[in-house]
């Protein structure tokens, strides 16, 4: 593993006298961890590909004490769904808090009404989104990242607000920056704030219409809600958007095709048969997951994978590690469609069904405990999310069958920064 | 390419690469010393504060200013990158320390580390207890009647210098009567840490294995690559200590004053024959506790001294007042402590949540109580960034676990203060003003060696302290006639 001698030339060296007691008291761990350094988990040899890093964590220390972003690595996969199912000693904490926005406004999304709403408009949508992405390519080359993958969740939300191309077009702007904000950069956090507060005068007066003439849309579903304290305002509206999951289908879908353009023989296996899609969209979800951590809070001190986790101590479970565990995936580093070990449905409880562990997703919140989706409840977000990159990519492999990566491209996956998503932000593709 | 993709505007600002901005390693550049980088503003002109700044070369050498952003702007600073929250200002820092339930000492998880579970560790009446049985070595009678030691182990050290062969690397230029030398390696590198070699009782023959521990372990500390060796060395001590204790907890054995009578036990006799709740201690325990002492005691002593020359060869018209009056060699040594101290701060974590200026805390967060910026505080120093040995805000008396803050002058925070003030204040001062005085008596016109010593960015200024202790301080002086 090769570290950018450029990227630490200015660092002192770990020597007696030349640094704080803090960070003495910081580095203190109770084991050698010398196969390691934590400032590489913030490297950017981390963020273009973690995998590797990850995997001396999950392979040497299962719960490693990384003093310098003080938190607890967990990166097996029955480790980490174990955390993920444990709401009587872990907290979530949600976006807001990380952008100091607590008070702003609250999460409705718990509501049926909302969730049905959402779903409603992304099944309506999703073909006609799809083909507009598709059909407004005019060249046999394109970017797939950015005018499919990046495209198709923002056009999605014009539909599930019922917006105006303009307002859908400000709405984008400031949604990205929003979601992207919500994370220790100060320059991001600002503007994220600012965004959200944009985003509130946007949809204001929209709101309001909606709270007296409903229509059928996520917003007149938020609008109208019955509430017990207060009515719903457009700041809970923002919240709710902000809460929901925006890594996923947008991350997912680049990944997905990435995934299909650089392994050719898989590609061919979906077009042999379409019904695979749905076993490349989970695939993709296990071997190159957009969201690399989660981070979870110890309620109260707790004793797990053979530590003292203290009150407040930060568990960061890592998806990546996770995903590619041998002991649960039987060639964990490489993309097979339909691999017999991944379950092919959409997890329960402990990210498994059928028996078989199911690759964990962040963001898409908690699966459900319930063997099957109960009558009166929407699909879950796996299930939408899933069908929704299966239909987008599925109308596209139809309409190009041949498509390919641009000649001399070699496209990759990347973290622009700590904490957003790992994903392929330039894909240039031909279909002749 | 062409496409009519309606979201290419929100597209605009999207990353292909690693983002500049967004790099987990900034590149600040070195700024002039008492000037920050900008890191950009709000649009009220707030300044806003990078968390990447605390891992940079930048900060290591030119500190103060962020401080000054974090006391002005952000005095409880959360840092999301770090995962923990920074006090800065004096008053919030004092009340904090005196707060022992609120803010608590309990790490997160460190338990087994290379120095094991120390007293730093400790809260409440296990940290009293413990911290009685050795705490009286280390102040008051028992060590006034030890001075004597001190100065004889200064003395042996400084003649060493003239002994041909030595391992100290000292030049002595005949023709121009000059003598040059590194002030660490020659005399401050190991006279704390035979001092407390001493007081803790550890014979005269395993002195240099006992250094060699001390480094390693001091060096275990600092990252992963050399933990091992850390953990390595603590064991090798550990198996030491136990001999070494199976001997004592029999045959236990004392300090002794100037005439040779016994004054008390010296340290691991006293542990070993100490009981908490009925039960004696073990030998894991008094390894910990000598490796908290070793660390505490030599690290910090040994750039204390290497400041204190460093500040007053810098300000000879300080220096020289206090060759003339004695007695400013205390103060001098509570306004080095004040300017630049070794320890930048301690940890605490917050029992239960709280909201400090208007910041919310969750239980159990890490909290930095940064008390190099504390004695920067300009509410209670004024001018904190001079070296200024007869400022009247500052307080040079007993060093007191209570603090002082009265009558317009505070104490300096390098020692803490409440419940974990540092127990080693009182000999580490001691050993500090004995050991410049008799240097001082050895030192003929001495000067710093401005060619040998690390220079600040323009390649010509000295460079300055920064955080922590200068590394090496090359120093010229007359051979005395």
């Amino acid at each position: 593993m090769e570290i950018d001698e450029a990227d630490y030339e200015e660092e002192p060296d770990a020597k007696p006298g030349y640094r704080t007691y803090e960070v003495y008291q910081r580095e203190r761990v109770g084991e050698t961890t010398n196969l390691i350094k934590p400032r590489q988990l913030i490297s950017d040899e981390y963020l273009s590909d973690p995998y590797p890093l990850v995997a001396i964590l999950r392979e040497n220390y299962p719960c490693y004490r990384d003093w310098l972003s003080n938190c607890f690595w967990i990166t097996r996969y029955d480790d980490v769904t174990s955390v993920f199912a444990d709401d009587q000693n872990f907290e979530t904490r949600p976006k807001r808090w990380y952008l100091d926005s607590a008070n702003f406004g609250r999460d409705l999304w718990k509501y049926l009404p909302v969730q049905w709403a959402y779903q409603r408009k992304i099944d309506e949508n999703i073909e006609t989104v799809s083909e507009e992405a598709i059909s407004s390519i005019q060249d046999p080359s394109f970017d797939l990242a950015r005018n499919y993958a990046a495209r198709i969740p923002l056009a999605l939300w014009q539909k599930i607000l019922n917006i105006t191309l303009d307002q859908a077009q400000e709405f984008a702007i400031l949604y990205l920056r929003m979601q992207r904000s919500a994370r220790w950069n100060p320059q991001f956090r600002h503007k994220g704030i600012q965004s959200m507060n944009e985003l509130a005068a946007l949809l204001e007066p929209v709101f309001n219409e909606r709270s007296k003439a409903p229509e059928d849309d996520f917003i007149s579903a938020v609008a109208q809600l019955e509430l017990p304290n207060q009515p719903p305002t457009v700041q809970d509206l923002v919240i709710t958007i902000l809460e929901l999951d925006h890594e996923t289908l947008h991350g997912g879908l680049a990944n997905l095709w990435f995934n299909l353009l650089t392994n050719p023989e898989e590609k061919e296996k979906v077009i042999q048969d379409h019904r695979l899609m749905k076993f490349a969209w989970r695939e993709t979800l296990r071997y190159s997951a957009p969201t690399l951590v989660a981070d979870r809070f110890a309620k109260q001190e707790v004793e797990r994978f053979g530590r003292l986790i203290p009150k407040g101590g930060l568990l960061r479970c890592s998806s990546a590690a996770a995903n590619r565990d041998p002991r649960q995936f039987e060639d964990p580093n490489t993309f097979i469609i339909g691999r017999k070990d991944l379950c092919q449905r959409e997890p329960r409880g402990q990210y498994r069904a059928d028996g078989l562990p199911s690759g964990i997703a962040f963001g898409l919140g908690k699966p459900s405990i319930h063997p099957a989706v109960p009558k009166e409840r929407p699909r879950s977000r796996y299930a939408l999310t899933r069908d929704a990159a299966v239909t987008a990519s599925l109308m596209l492999l139809e309409e190009k069958p041949a498509i390919k990566i641009a000649k001399g491209i070699e496209p990759r996956l990347t973290c622009p920064e700590i904490g957003e998503m790992h994903t392929c932000w330039e894909l240039p593709a031909v279909w002749n | 390419m062409t496409t009519t993709n309606p979201f290419e505007s929100a597209l605009e600002g999207f990353p292909t690469e690693i983002e500049e901005g967004g790099k987990a390693y900034r590149k600040f550049p070195y700024m002039p010393v008492g000037e920050a980088v900008d890191m950009g503003h709000d649009e009220n002109g707030t300044p806003l504060f990078d968390p990447r700044i605390f891992d940079s070369g930048e900060f290591a050498r030119n500190p103060y200013p962020y401080y000054r952003i974090l006391r002005d702007h952000y005095p409880v600073f959360h840092d999301q990158l770090h995962n923990c929250y920074f006090v800065t200002r004096y008053e919030d820092i004092t009340n904090c320390y005196f707060d022992e339930v609120g803010f608590n000492t309990i790490p997160k998880g460190s338990s087994s580390g290379v120095l094991g579970n120390t007293q730093l560790e400790l809260s409440g009446i296990e940290h009293r207890r413990r911290r009685n049985i050795y705490g009286r070595h280390l102040v008051g009678a028992a060590l006034t009647k030890r001075i004597h030691a001190l100065k004889e182990l200064a003395n042996e050290l400084i003649e060493e210098w003239w002994e041909p062969n030595n391992k100290k690397d000292i030049e002595i230029n005949k023709e121009t009567n000059t003598v040059t030398l590194e002030l660490g390696k020659a005399f401050a590198n190991e006279f704390p840490i035979s001092v407390v070699a001493q007081v803790l009782g550890i014979p005269q023959e395993a002195r240099e294995q006992f250094t060699w521990w001390y480094d390693a372990m001091m060096s275990g500390l600092g990252g992963s690559d050399t933990h091992h060796e850390g953990l390595e060395a603590r064991q090798d001590l550990e198996e030491y200590v136990e001999e070494l204790v199976e001997e004592r907890r029999s045959k236990p054995t004392y300090l002794h004053d100037e005439n040779g009578d016994e004054i008390c036990l010296d340290i691991i006799s006293e542990l070993c024959h100490s009981e908490i709740d009925g039960s004696v201690m073990s030998t894991e325990e008094i390894t910990s506790f000598i490796a908290l002492v070793v660390g505490g005691g030599g690290e910090t002593t040994r750039g204390a001294i290497l400041n204190l020359w460093y500040l007053l060869l810098q300000h000879p018209e300080q220096y020289k007042q206090v060759k003339e009056n004695e007695e400013l060699w205390d103060t001098a040594f509570h306004e080095m402590l004040r300017h630049s101290t070794s320890i930048g701060g301690q940890p605490r974590h917050n029992t239960f949540d709280i909201e400090m200026h208007g910041v919310h805390i969750p239980a159990g967060s890490l909290m930095h109580m940064v008390d190099v910026s504390a004695n920067h505080d300009e509410q209670i120093f004024k001018n904190p960034e001079d070296f200024n040995i007869f400022r009247e805000d500052l307080y040079s008396g007993k060093i007191l676990r209570s603090g002082h803050n009265k009558e317009g002058q505070c104490s300096h925070m390098a020692f803490g203060v409440g419940p974990h003030l540092c127990p080693g204040a009182w000999i580490s001062h001691q050993e500090t003003v004995i050991g410049s005085q008799i240097l001082e008596g050895v030192f003929k016109n001495v000067r710093i060696n401005t060619g040998r010593m690390p220079k600040d960015i323009d390649g010509e200024s000295l460079a300055p302290i920064g955080l922590g202790s200068i590394r090496e301080l090359w120093l010229d002086f007359d051979l005395q006639d």
